[in-house]
């Protein structure tokens, strides 16, 4: 019943994906933006946000920037569906880079859901939150991810081992270590799909940390049948590294062969050599092509380039390839158990892994037993169509190498119409590699057929490896020039007419072939040579031709036949020069000098006559190149003219003229230049720069063998010199940088300019003079002579105490345990030196809180409205934030009505708004909305006047503006309140024990650092006369707390002045700060501390300790930026 | 690691584009290798592994769509391929086939899958089984549901028990009601026919599919009569290698549904008597040099595309006759004969037989709840049978 259901189901979703697409997400794709996103993502509806988060995705996939939705997107993260959580985590993990600061807003909900019930929200918490890649939250994900290596679910784990190269690519020193020690643990996992993620982390984090892998190297092995596909490719890899820093090469393995030669063998003497009876060898069965064999392993080892380079001058032993540095795989368990392991991995479906385990037995196993990796990697030609290209490529290194293990599978390289032209050429390659006498003919049989393919470039590829085939069996040479000579004289006169572009290449190679055979042994081939001179005329293929005179004019002395016919040959070349072209015309002067020297021709004089007009007509020639070799050598043969004359009846005695020199040095002599163009450069199997022929950034050869040994407690061997780090190192420069730069042009978009554009209304009353009687200095660190003694104590306290005294809160129940205790030391805390605590006593009634403007009078038509954020505490409920509202009159009429209300919810397009950041044109209403208490009605507010309400308003998010409509007269007017994070917290008195207390036990990820510049006191300075030295420092002090004081509603603890210190040094005056957020009575502290002397500008440095991550880090930023803004 | 994946269609749009690390990978990357496909020809799309200025590209093409992936650092290219596959595969299967219309329709779908089988450039679920579980796959019961309800959500809110098992292909807590398993043997013939008429090379590439549905976990055994005739053979990662290692029996727990527990290779094959060869069909394509063409046969039909492609379906031999096929060539002028030659391509299916002559021996199923319903069958088809001419 339910299967039929199931069936119909099936056939008519076809049906309709075909006609109707019902039901799809067709129309979101295209036309995703035909409704406006922005109010669909605020609905209270799961399915609107949905609709609204697909439309978004919808733009990315087609590659719009919908990066401007960034702060509707990230508050849905809250969201209890998963489907809109997975889309926007979708949302967030394509922008958060571009949008640092709003991703940051996200960061609590992550902290939530990472201790949710439901393993699968976890994870995707993790990913997420590991994926936006912020600096500021390094060390937030870092003990995420700690806590979420330890997790009782699987797939939890796996996540984590993911997410650490995330934390890795962030290049934050201070936590090498603990990523290092994270990724050791989950090595450890008993779980095999954690142990492959793990595997990768390490190959991107620390792939030469190998104690991490010797600790668990056999079970690593033993593990790794059952590790998940993808993991078991790296950690194959990472095995075999680990083998040969551990134990160096093996001895009868392929890497050692050259040795070899040298050594003859040693299993010849050895008494247990019966054992090998088991299969029949001789030296033949695998014979190495040690030459080559030895470049793979040094290039295997050195990397190509750096080999390459050295290739020229120093003798070549220069690395592991020295005794010292031998293992055996017969004696060797961790060789052994490493071959065992990986040789059922040849049979998996996947073809990487097979490749990889494959690679493991060419370096390692001894070269008898390297046959094993031979079919499995045929089959894979044939059951893994998409992967043949790169598996021809690895294969091809190891036959060039090792031709003995694929000779006898030739017939697995023959050619399929339907492969790819590159997968032709690489077979015919292989193929010519490969072959042996035995096999020659049934390939040459094929290459015969594709001779005829219709891909001609392909037919020509046929004919060159042809000719490589017979230049490395010199036995078959002559079948092969037969059967090419027999396609030159067809093809050349097949063509006669027709002879298209392709066709020729054919034909060029044809004679290029057979040029290349010949010159292994021109003598016995002169027949073959005046079989294409003769068919010379039917040629019309320009490089043909010159490479068929080349050939006359190189070979005119072999032969009687040859001699014979030169004269009419010449007659003929000098009848059609003047149509040939350039290539061929040059040929053509070239031979008449070989000619001249070297043949034995009877009837000398018809031929000098040939040639003398051929090089009339060449000297005349259009083409300069033609013109100037003949001219050079009509002078050459101005001489050889008379050497040939006279050669007839004397010896060469007395022609030892310069320019006969020359042209015998020219043409004479039948160098032997090295025929073999080969490819020298060899990188590890499997690795993408043996694809691509360099070494791609990130490629690492293998570890210098024996390198590592157990009891080394360091990281890496010496040797390893890693571009990719260098390069990774350059990446996260840049990304930091720019970061560095969002994150302060963002803030002060969000705060800042928004001051700049409203009139900030300081008040600066003359408070000065009393300066002397405010601040007090207090004998509170008392025994003046045992400061140090006292402030030593107390940080030394605070870290015993945070063992014990580590609050239990949410985020700690999952936080690991013991994370406070690595990270405890504050840098503050060291800084403390003799220091003497004052205090400043009614600062209070100094602090004046920063006004705003909400409405401006010829904005308001005459209404202006003010308002400040007051540190009184509502008393309606703690969320709410006090704000003083002051309205006056400033037109000539009363004014009636006057009354501030939440904006309804539907938004109107504000696009005339002169807001300056983008996020703020599309921020519409929330559907938990920032309440309002509603405030007094004004009923009436006459010219100059001026009334004052206060406004209680909770704000949803502490870096949005919250839109306001004030209805005056019956007009309405949208304003816009801007939340200031400074008043979002409340005075929190404490002593500075309880705050130094408090601090430690908020360390490491709770702590946040940044640091700006104060300069406000270069100005006061400026302004007044010399005030005495001392005042300095206290005018400081005050400036800086006022300053803090009137910016946020915080509570000073106490000021720190540092007793012995220089006069005009600053350096180490501390300010201790602390409040608790309104919203959840969490307590935050600020520390400042003073760098620098009082001449210039100072450093200020202000530590943020505070629970509440997020709000600790804007809360800190808002902090810097005020600091450096200089109060009007 | 691959930092980038965008999906193209036949015409070199970007379907969608997925970044995978934080190293953003600019969609520009698709035009350059769409001008140099255009500039190089069509056979660069059957190039693997690209070297562009500023990255690695890898490729798979699958029905006309190309799934691009991006990297700038070593890895391995093979692994990168294997994974492009496997996202084709799954895609293929959630969909029902590629195009671009369908990916265009469940872009969100998509979307989710990716997000899911790779995680900052290294793969993370790719068991198919899994995924079902985690993202259900569009179907007509959620497509009417979403038009009436206005809203469904494909995503799972659990994670698929079998994460976390020993056996991560299989559900952990299955339940059919009818407990059947089915074995196929699926062969493909490849052949190569030189021109002089010689049989080159003859040898079976085949596939075991299973299709199981068991409740609970099984434990299965197939063993097969002569398992000596394989030359080589790869396994799904459900087959525990050791027993294979030493008496050559499949052991394994299967995954859910439909999936292929083995392929190999037989390479001398006994002759095996064929009862009906049906869908025959010969295609080649004619040389560059042929201007035009007539051809006609005396069974079954002709039909010639502009590319010259040529197709002559045959279907079933018939018994009175043996099909041939003639006509005229008109070679291009100058051409005074022809001189290359195109080769055929052959497919044909023979129900009912294996042609490699493997037979299973028996299908054993341990822990079994009730006695399953067991089916065996076979089938042939032409692989890479080509004849030259």
């Amino acid at each position: 019943m339910l299967t039929q259901f199931g069936a119909t189901a099936e056939s008519l979703s076809k049906a309709s994906t075909m006609v109707f697409r019902i039901g799809t997400d067709a129309h979101l794709y295209d036309d995703p933006d035909d409704v406006s996103i922005a109010p669909l993502l605020d609905s209270k509806f799961e399915s609107e946000k949905c609709e609204a988060l697909k439309r978004l995705l919808a733009l990315i996939a087609q590659g719009f920037d919908v990066s401007n939705y960034f702060p509707q997107v990230v508050k849905n993260v809250a969201s209890q569906s998963l489907e809109v959580k997975k889309l926007v985590y979708l949302y967030l993990l394509h922008y958060a880079e571009k949008r640092p600061n709003e991703a940051l807003l996200s960061i609590n909900y992550f902290q939530k859901d990472l201790g949710d019930p439901n393993p699968l929200v976890r994870a995707w918490a993790l990913r997420t939150m590991a994926g936006i890649r912020l600096h500021a939250i390094a060390s937030l994900v870092l003990v995420a991810v700690g806590k979420c290596a330890r997790d009782p679910s699987v797939y939890v784990r796996k996540c984590a081992a993911i997410a650490l190269p995330k934390l890795h690519d962030l290049r934050l020193e201070e936590h090498t270590a603990a990523i290092e020690e994270i990724v050791g643990m989950l090595l450890k996992d008993n779980s095999p799909g954690v142990v492959g993620a793990s595997a990768s982390a390490f190959a991107s984090i620390c792939p030469n940390n190998f104690s991490l892998i010797g600790r668990n190297y056999k079970r690593l092995c033993e593990i790794l049948p059952d590790v998940e596909e993808w993991g078991q490719i790296v950690l194959i890899g990472i095995l075999l590294r680990y083998a040969i820093a551990k134990h160096g090469l093996v001895r009868e393995s392929l890497m050692l062969s050259f040795d070899d030669r040298g050594i003859q063998s040693p299993e010849k003497d050895d008494p247990d050599s019966d054992l090998t009876v088991r299969k029949p060898f001789n030296g033949a069965s695998f014979d190495v092509c040690t030459e080559i064999a030895d470049i793979v392993a040094r290039s295997y080892l050195e990397g190509p380039d750096k080999y390459l380079a050295r290739l020229g001058h120093v003798n070549q032993d220069s690395i592991g390839l020295d005794g010292s540095c031998i293992t055996s795989a017969k004696s060797n368990d961790d060789v052994k158990i490493l071959l065992q392991c990986t040789s059922p991995l040849l049979w998996s479906y996947n073809s990487a892994v097979v490749l990889a385990a494959a690679g493991v037995h060419w370096i390692m196993a001894p070269k008898e037993d390297i046959r094993k990796i031979v079919k499995p990697l045929l089959f894979l030609l044939r059951s893994a169509g998409s992967s043949k290209y790169v598996v021809l490529c690895n294969i091809q290194v190891f036959a060039k190498a090792m031709p003995s293990l694929f000779s006898p599978y030739y017939e697995d390289f023959f050619i399929s119409s339907s492969d790819s032209y590159r997968t032709k050429t690489l077979k015919l390659e292989i193929l010519s590699t490969i072959a042996t006498k035995t096999s020659i003919s049934s390939i040459f049989l094929e290459f015969q057929d594709h001779v005829r393919d219709p891909d001609r470039r392909f037919a020509a590829d046929t004919v060159a490896a042809i000719g490589l085939c017979a230049q490395k069996l010199p036995d078959v040479a002559n079948t092969c020039l037969e059967a090419l000579l027999y396609l030159a004289l067809s093809e050349s006169s097949n063509n006669v007419v027709a002879l298209m572009g392709e066709e020729e290449i054919l034909l060029v190679q044809v004679i290029k072939s057979i040029m290349a055979i010949i010159k292994q042994d021109p003598h016995s081939h002169e027949r073959v040579i005046v079989h294409l001179v003769r068919s010379l005329d039917s040629m019309s293929a320009p490089a043909a031709r010159a490479m068929v005179i080349w050939m006359l004019g190189e070979y005119c002395n072999i032969g009687v036949l040859t001699s014979k016919m030169i004269p009419t040959i010449f007659k003929y070349l000098a009848q059609c020069f003047h149509s040939e072209s350039v290539e061929t015309k040059l040929q053509i002067v070239n031979a008449c000098v070989k000619v001249l020297l070297r043949a034995k021709v009877e009837d000398m004089s018809e031929l000098r006559l040939a040639i003398s007009y051929v090089l009339e007509l060449a000297k005349c020639d259009l083409n300069y190149d033609v013109r100037d070799r003949a001219r050079v050598l009509k002078n050459f043969l101005s001489h050889c003219k008379g050497f040939n004359y006279l050669e007839e009846v004397d010896n060469r005695t007395e022609f030892n003229d310069l320019t006969y020199v020359f042209a015998e040095y020219l043409f004479g002599g039948t160098k032997k230049v090295p025929s073999e163009s080969f490819s020298y450069r060899f990188y590890l199997p499997g690795s993408l720069s043996q694809i691509v022929l360099h070494a791609a950034p990130g490629y690492e050869p293998l570890p210098e063998p024996c390198s590592f040994s157990d009891d080394e407690t360091g990281h890496s061997p010496t040797n390893v010199h890693n571009d990719h780090e260098s390069n990774e190192i350059d990446d996260s420069d840049e990304i930091s940088g720019s970061l560095d730069e969002e994150n302060t042009s963002d803030y002060s978009s969000g705060s800042v300019s928004g001051e700049g554009g409203d009139s900030y209304i300081a008040s600066d009353s003359g408070e000065d003079e009393e300066a002397g009687t405010l601040i007090h200095l207090s004998d509170d660190a008392p025994d003046s002579r045992d400061h140090d003694r006292v402030s030593v104590n107390n940080s030394s306290s605070g870290l015993m105490d945070s063992g014990e005294l580590m609050s239990k809160r949410a985020l700690e129940s999952w936080l690991n345990e013991n994370s406070g205790s690595g990270q405890n030391s504050s840098n503050l805390s060291h800084v403390q030196r003799s220091l003497a605590r004052i205090s400043i006593k009614d600062i209070g009634q100094l602090v004046k809180p920063k006004s705003y403007t909400l409405l401006d009078p010829p904005n308001g038509n005459g209404l202006s409205v003010i308002y400040r954020y007051s540190s009184e505490v509502s008393k309606v409920s703690t969320e709410l934030a006090c704000i003083h509202v002051s309205f006056s009159n400033n037109s000539e009429e009363p004014m009636c009505n006057i009354f501030l209300a939440e904006e309804k919810p539907i938004p109107s397009p504000d696009s005339s708004e002169k807001s300056g950041s983008p996020s703020e044109s599309v921020l519409v209403s929330h559907d938990k909305e920032a309440t309002l208490i509603p405030m007094e009605e004004i009923d009436r507010l006459n010219p100059g006047q001026t009334a004052d309400r206060v406004l209680q308003v909770r704000f949803e998010h502490h870096l949005l503006p919250l839109k306001l409509v004030l209805s005056c007269d019956g007009r309405k007017q949208q304003v816009k309140l801007r939340p200031d994070i400074g008043y979002f917290i409340k005075p929190l008195p404490m002593d500075i024990e309880s705050f130094l207390k408090k601090e430690s036990q908020l360390p490491g990820m709770f702590e946040n650092i940044r640091r700006c510049t104060f300069s406000e006191h270069l100005n006061q300075q400026n302004d007044r006369d010399e005030p005495p030295q001392k005042d300095i420092f206290l005018m400081i002090c005050e400036k800086l707390a006022l300053k803090m004081l009137s910016n946020a509603n915080l509570h000073l603890v106490s000021v720190d002045m540092p007793v012995a210190a220089n006069l005009d040094d600053l350096s180490g005056i501390c300010l201790r700060l602390s409040g608790e957020i309104l919203k959840n009575s969490i307590p935050c502290l600020v520390t400042l501390t003073l760098k620098g002397t009082c001449a210039e500008p100072l450093e200020v440095s202000v530590k943020m300790n505070c629970e509440e991550t997020v709000f600790g880090l804007n809360l800190l930023n808002r902090i810097v930026n005020f600091l450096a803004e200089p109060t009007q | 690691m691959l930092q980038c994946i965008f999906l193209l269609s036949d015409s070199g749009e970007v379907l969608l584009e997925k970044q995978l690390t934080g190293h953003r990978v600019d969609r520009a990357i698709c035009d350059w290798l769409w001008d140099q496909i255009l500039t190089q020809g069509e056979s660069l799309k059957l190039v693997p592994v690209i070297a562009s200025p500023t990255h690695y590209l890898f490729q798979v093409v699958r029905e006309g769509i190309t799934f691009l992936a991006c990297t700038q650092v070593e890895m391995p290219p093979l692994m990168a391929i294997e994974f492009l596959c496997r996202v084709a595969d799954v895609l293929s299967n959630y969909l029902d086939g590629l195009n671009e219309d369908v990916i265009k329709d469940n872009f969100v779908i998509v979307y989710e899958l990716l997000d899911e089988m790779i995680d900052n450039g290294f793969p993370l679920t790719t068991e198919p089984n899994i995924l079902r579980e985690m993202l259900a796959p569009p179907n007509i019961v959620s497509k009417v549901l979403s038009i009436v309800t206005g809203s469904t959500s494909n995503v799972s809110n659990t994670l698929p028990g079998a994460t976390a098992s020993c056996v991560p292909w299989r559900k952990t807590d299955l339940k059919h009601a009818t407990n059947e398993v089915y074995v196929d043997l699926v062969e493909e013939m490849d052949a190569t026919i030189n021109r002089d008429g010689n049989l080159v090379k003859c040898e079976i590439y085949g596939e075991v599919q299973v299709n199981s549905n068991l409740s609970g976990l099984p434990d299965l055994t197939l063993s097969f009569a002569n398992p000596s005739i394989f030359n080589d053979v790869s396994f799904h990662p459900c087959v525990r290698l050791r027993p294979w290692e030493a008496n050559q029996i499949l052991s394994f727990v299967p995954p859910d549904g439909q999936f292929t527990l083995m392929s190999y290779r037989v390479m001398k094959l006994k002759s095996t008597p064929i009862y009906s060869i049906d869908n025959i069909a010969v295609q080649f394509r004619l040389p560059p040099c042929v201007a035009s063409s007539d051809l006609s046969s005396n069974y079954g039909a002709v039909n010639v595309l502009v590319d010259k492609t040529c197709s002559w379906t045959i279907g079933r031999m018939p018994k009175d006759k043996a099909p041939s096929m003639s006509g005229t060539l008109v070679l291009e002028t100058g051409m005074e004969r022809l001189h290359v030659f195109p080769t055929f391509q052959v497919g044909f299916r023979i129900m009912g037989v294996a042609l490699s002559g493997l037979k299973i021996d028996k299908l054993d199923l341990k822990n079994p709840l009730s006695r399953p319903h067991k089916g065996f069958r076979a089938l042939t088809r032409g692989g890479e049978f080509q004849v030259r001419s």
